[in-house]
């Protein structure tokens, strides 16, 4: 049954629901911007209305905030966090700083472009981004997952060589297992 | 106030030739330049014999057109509610001076970020090569010779459409038909 395309479409649009309406976050933030989750999660904007809520462990978690700036120190981590989250898995760049630097732009220590080192499934814009724009993009992500175009994690797949020279330029010294999916 | 720090200087001066008073406006603070070879002893006798036991901050000044770096020591004392600085100036290309980790053990925070940052080095000090830094293989990046523009420029990727530092407001302005105020005008590049 799982080879016919029709009803691989139809379990495809299924899950694709089930997953809108069930994103665990991950409760790990990276610079300034992880000060705005707290008052999107409590109950002023309540985002569990809308099925987002946190995980306290990578393999639990589907989404990855990356919110704000990211120093090559924290980049290690986040590379390695990510890649131990288990299918599905998005990734959300938050703030200006994951855009283009932001006002960190020309420091020495923080990445400027996030999608050169990590699929980016939804960008947030805003220095910071108040809870209404957290919950924007939330809702952008969840579009996406509906219209089954949130694919960073498979694009992560498709490209590791591309992604895994790229953090190797910024990491000379990689001391990360290497995955082999 | 006053007489207290008068007193301050006088001792400090007495027991230290080398202890160079910078005049300070301010009653509460008392401010010293000495050989870098004094540092350790003067702040020995800060602590122990003056009553100076909270060291504040260590910082560290780069003075490019001098070639020196200035090591900045703040120690305060909770009893005369005074501070003292204690200065000293390094060679900007060989910067060694002694480790006072002895004295505050908090001071070995200061001196491993110092030593990542300007390049200081400390004799004695033991602590983890890295700290704030991994796998830093560029010049220490807060020397004010060090062009962080030029560095990001080559190590990271910039996304373009933002070289020209544009200022958007004119253009937003033409398309809206709005008018930029006076006052906004002169800050517009």
């Amino acid at each position: 049954m799982m080879n016919d395309k029709n009803s691989q479409k139809i379990v495809d649009i299924i899950q694709n629901w089930a997953r809108k309406h069930s994103i665990w976050v991950l409760a790990y933030g990276t610079g300034c911007g992880a000060i705005e989750i707290p008052p999107t999660m409590t109950s002023r904007y309540d985002a569990e209305r809308l099925g987002v809520r946190g995980a306290a462990t990578p393999r639990q978690a589907d989404v990855l905030l990356i919110t704000g700036y990211l120093t090559v120190k924290t980049m290690k981590r986040v590379i390695r966090v990510y890649e131990q989250m288990q299918d599905p898995k998005y990734v959300i760049g938050f703030g200006s700083c994951t855009i283009n630097g932001g006002m960190y732009y020309d420091s020495y220590n923080t990445i400027k472009v996030l999608d050169k080192y990590l699929p980016v499934d939804v960008y947030i814009n805003g220095c910071m981004p108040r809870p209404e724009a957290v919950l924007s993009g939330f809702a952008q992500l969840q579009k996406r997952i509906a219209e089954g175009r949130a694919n960073g994690a498979q694009q992560y797949k498709d490209n590791l060589e591309w992604y895994r020279a790229n953090q190797k330029k910024i990491i000379p010294n990689w001391i990360m297992p290497e995955y082999n999916w | 106030m006053k007489e207290i720090k008068e007193n301050i200087i006088q001792r400090i001066k007495a027991n230290f030739a080398d202890a160079a008073e910078k005049n300070d406006f301010k009653d509460n603070r008392v401010d010293f330049s000495v050989k870098k070879e004094t540092i350790p002893s003067i702040l020995f006798y800060l602590k122990d014999e003056m009553g100076f036991i909270h060291l504040s901050h260590i910082s560290c000044v780069d003075w490019l057109e001098e070639g020196e770096l200035e090591v900045v020591f703040i120690v305060w004392s909770p009893k005369d509610k005074i501070k003292v600085f204690v200065r000293t100036r390094l060679d900007r290309d060989n910067p060694v001076m002694d480790n006072v980790d002895m004295i505050w053990r908090q001071a070995n925070t200061y001196e491993r970020e110092m030593r990542e940052m300007f390049g200081v080095q400390f004799t004695g000090l033991v602590a983890p090569e890295e700290f704030l830094l991994e796998d830093w293989q560029g010049p220490p990046p807060f020397r004010r010779d060090f062009d962080t523009a030029a560095y990001a420029e080559k190590t990271f990727w910039h996304r373009p459409g933002r070289e020209d530092a544009q200022d958007v407001r004119e253009t937003i302005a033409n398309r809206d038909g709005e008018e930029i105020p006076d006052f906004a005008k002169k800050y517009s590049r």
